[in-house]
């Protein structure tokens, strides 16, 4: 056996990421940062802060306390207040906390109640298993908040809760409940008897946005104006949240035709907020509807549009990328998911690495825009996490670099500036 | 011949600190000592080419990289791979200011040759077809396998399928775009096909219902063989076996799970002495791999490197490909058992398995000379040495990080991928 060169390996090991255990400095105490603990102060070489001021910052110092962020900025224009505890972590990067939009891996997989066609009333809260192993996973790789959906199994699955990921109570887990109400525009529910039809689906689904948010107009008109309370329809209910602006139509929606009913019905006519979620095959061909209509594109876990899979996409044999074609088309809103267990929940960075392969431009870090803040936005929670802005959630990942580049390793997370993982103590991935 | 340069570690060092792109993009170049190759111009008809880009890769047994490096290719092989030179006039170059030249990757385990994905593998009518071959299936430049070239893998094993225990022998041959069957095959037969356990378990009621059945249909015909091969036998329809047998040809054996693992090193290795490798070794396999490493027998691992079924009793994901370069496999390999992972992945296998705890530069050894070299074909393909085929690949960047974008690729000296000319598949 012929082993290469170190010197050739050593570089090329260095070209990946930082080198483990090098450059760390004394651990602060385990409750630095956190609620209650002491400050902490950690200093890195660079924040990818996703801050629209200052997306990245070199060199830079970050402040947490009380499990929020104090402040981030270059590490020569900021002090180490009194009383923090300082965390050097060399060569190494800091990034915001990972967010995936379509995670079915929070709990017991109990995802799909099929009895009727459309379930607006269902909730995946009841199965939430916290620190499972998939969960355990997902915070190893930095992905730190998760919308947990039902399935697609029926038109409308029911509703979502956005968590985070780490070990804790389900209340202290939850961000949103309810943060979304599941669609699902067309191929699954057709399974759900003989006879369905993308034709059906789409009176399903008009039929029941229209009942509920007739419903959720009769309670915001009673709320403004007094007079007779409404019925209390209990399977409306997030009718309410949905005209609130607390929760998001999350529209399993592919291919063009489909997408381009998921703009017309969900958003064109009826006004709803509404994310295109997967939006794969030729789905990119309602790109610019869907920027005209600001409905953000959260795409996977398919990042390629081949052309066996007769979608009728007629091109010369090379493979399409799906983020690149939506951007491509000038879509400013796109973000990226793993519909877990489908893709592994720790293989979300991946996806948007990916993407960059099939041509999606990563020069202005939209790779780690569309794993942090741009999900954030979508999901209406961008006031508390998916960037490292004072006064946010501290949910950090400190790793070797790039997250596109899978050879580099997640090394440290913090959620809410408690360390959850640390991969001095084992590495998981 | 200087290999790498101090300032370069330093910069590669600087490079993790700030920018992961700025390593390769910027290396100054290194002081070289000055060669003695002197390119001649090409005579009238001949062909060649030669490729310069910031950095060179050439995985020869010495791990050499050239920063900046250059390739020269004559009449389809290769004539030079070093430092620059300068060329005479006229010769055809291609420069990417920039680009990381490597060589063409090798997959050992693969199934698009027929077209149409998983196409005509599998004859099943008897448990053990040594008499079998790929070649009528081979359909050459069919749109996977241009999917393959575009991304840098230039040499297969295309094989059978694992329907039966043996399922016949398979052709060794070339991803190029457009050309017949005489132009891409490297070696024909290439090596023989066994599947060692799971798939080839037959529910027939006859002989191969468990492993143990697995175990004599193969033991059985493998003894007639060797003794075949022992006393000069002529039998057409163990000839190619017999081959095996004699060492002449190679044997991939599909196999995964620990006793797997075992049992066909034990087999092929200890009983036979043949020149196998083990193919998959996936699940627990890798606790076979201490084993293997004794015997010597090279693992083409994949297409899942990693154990997630550890989860549960060590909470971790264990990377299994690093589990068998520590175990001292000689070798080690990578696959995609294409279209089970598509065949443009194979890059992929290799982060993925660097993610997961290996060694990036093993892992490019992996997808390159390490499967030629166990397969008999190292003195053709894996490597950018003189003499060798002129299978070269220009990328943007490392060939382990998709966002890589790969814009040159050569097989035999001809372009068979160009960016500029084709657009960017990958």
């Amino acid at each position: 056996v012929v082993i290469a060169s170190p010197l050739a390996r050593t570089v090329l090991a260095l070209t990946a990421g930082a080198m483990p255990g090098v450059g760390w400095s004394d651990t602060p105490s385990a409750e630095a940062g956190a609620p209650g603990g002491p400050g902490l102060a950690i200093r890195c070489a660079k924040a990818l802060t996703m801050d629209e001021e200052r997306p990245v910052v070199d060199r830079a110092l970050i402040l947490i306390a009380d499990g929020r962020f104090v402040a981030i900025g270059p590490a020569g224009e900021l002090e180490v207040p009194a009383g923090y505890e300082l965390l050097d972590v060399g060569a190494r990067w800091a990034m915001p906390g990972m967010v995936d939009l379509h995670c079915h891996v929070a709990g017991t997989f109990d995802i799909n109640g099929a009895v009727y066609q459309a379930n607006p009333g269902l909730r995946v809260r009841a199965s939430v298993v916290p620190d499972n192993p998939a969960l355990r996973r997902a915070v190893a790789a930095g992905v730190t908040t998760v919308l947990y959906i039902p399935g697609s199994a029926t038109t409308m699955g029911g509703q979502g809760v956005l968590l985070k990921t780490a070990p804790a109570s389900y209340e202290a887990m939850r961000v949103r409940d309810p943060a979304a109400l599941k669609l699902a525009q067309a191929d699954n529910p057709k399974a759900w008897g003989w006879g369905m039809g993308r034709l059906v689906l789409n009176w399903q689904i008009r039929d029941t946005l229209r009942r509920g948010l007739a419903y959720a107009r009769r309670w915001e008109r009673f709320e403004r104006d007094g007079g007779a309370a409404p019925e209390l329809l209990p399977q409306y209910e997030i009718f309410r949240e949905l005209l609130a602006g607390r929760a998001r139509i999350a529209a399993h929606t592919q291919a063009y035709q489909v997408v381009y009913s998921t703009l017309r019905i969900v958003r064109a006519e009826l006004g709803l907020p509404v994310f295109i979620d997967h939006g794969t095959f030729d789905g990119f061909l309602a790109a610019e509807m869907a920027t005209a209509l600001e409905v953000p594109a959260i795409l996977g876990p398919r990042s390629v549009s081949s052309q066996n899979k007769g979608r009728g996409i007629d091109h010369d044999g090379r493979i399409l990328g799906v983020a690149a074609e939506y951007q491509q088309r000038g879509h400013p809103q796109i973000g990226f998911n793993t519909d877990a267990p489908v893709i592994p929940q720790e293989e979300l960075a991946l996806q948007a690495a990916m993407g960059v392969r099939y041509g999606f431009d990563d020069a202005r870090m939209q790779t780690v825009r569309g794993l942090t803040i741009v999900p954030a936005r979508v999901a209406g929670v961008d006031e508390r996490i998916g960037s490292l802005e004072p006064g946010k959630d501290a949910d950090l990942v400190i790793l070797s670099g790039h997250p596109s580049d899978p050879r580099n390793a997640v090394e440290r997370v913090y959620v809410e500036g408690r360390l959850v993982y640390d991969a001095r103590e084992g590495r998981k991935l | 011949m200087e290999r790498i340069s101090a300032p370069l570690l330093a910069l590669a060092a600087l490079a993790s600190a700030c920018a992961s792109t700025a390593g390769r993009a910027s290396s100054e170049p290194s002081a070289v000592e000055p060669s003695t190759y002197v390119p001649r111009p090409l005579a009238a008809g001949e062909s060649g080419i030669a490729v310069r880009g910031a950095k060179l890769l050439t995985m020869d047994a010495e791990g050499r990289v050239f920063d900046p490096g250059m390739v020269v290719v004559r009449a389809g092989r290769i004539e030079y791979a070093g430092a620059p030179v300068e060329l005479p006039p006229e010769f055809p170059v291609r420069d990417v200011p920039g680009g990381w030249i490597w060589p063409g990757m090798v997959d050992l385990h693969s199934h698009v040759h027929s077209g149409g994905s998983f196409g005509d593998l599998n004859d099943m009518v008897v448990p053990t077809n040594p008499e079998l071959r790929s070649r009528p299936t081979v359909r050459p430049s069919n749109p996977e396998v241009r999917v393959a070239c575009a991304a840098g893998v230039t040499t297969l094993f295309g094989i059978p399928g694992s329907g039966t225990s043996m399922s016949g022998f398979g052709v060794l041959y070339k991803t190029k775009t457009d050309a017949d069957y005489e132009d891409v095959v490297l070696r024909d037969p290439g090596g023989l096909k066994v599947a060692q356990n799971f798939n080839p378990q037959r529910g027939g009621g006859d002989l191969g219902a468990s492993w143990a059945g697995l175990g004599w249909l193969l033991e059985k015909l493998g003894d007639e063989a060797a003794e075949g091969a022992r006393e000069g036998r002529e039998d057409p329809s163990l000839e190619n076996l017999m081959s095996v047998f004699r060492g002449e040809l190679p044997v991939l054996i599909h196999c995964a799970s620990a006793e797997g693992v075992a049992d066909t090193v034990r087999m092929w290795k200890g009983r036979w002495n043949t020149n196998c490798v083990v193919s998959h070794g996936s699940w627990d396999g890798y606790l076979a791999g201490p084993y293997a490493a004794r015997m010597g027998v090279p693992v083409n691992h994949g297409p899942r490197t990693m154990n997630l079924l550890a989860m549960r009793r060590e909470d971790r994901v264990v990377g299994t490909a690093a589990e068998y370069v520590d175990a001292g496999v000689p070798l080690f390999s990578l696959n995609t058992d294409a279209p089970v992972m598509p065949q443009e992945e194979l890059f992929l296998q290799a982060s993925m398995s660097a993610r997961l705890g290996a060694d990036p530069y093993a892992m490019l050894e992996a997808v390159t000379t390490n499967p030629a070299r166990s397969f008999m074909i190292g003195d053709r393909v894996g490597s950018l040495e003189p003499g060798k085929d002129g299978d070269v690949v220009v990328s943007t960047g490392d060939p382990l990080d998709p966002r890589t974008h790969v814009e040159l690729v050569l097989i035999d000296g001809q372009v068979q991928y160009s960016r500029e000319r084709d657009g960017q598949w990958f």
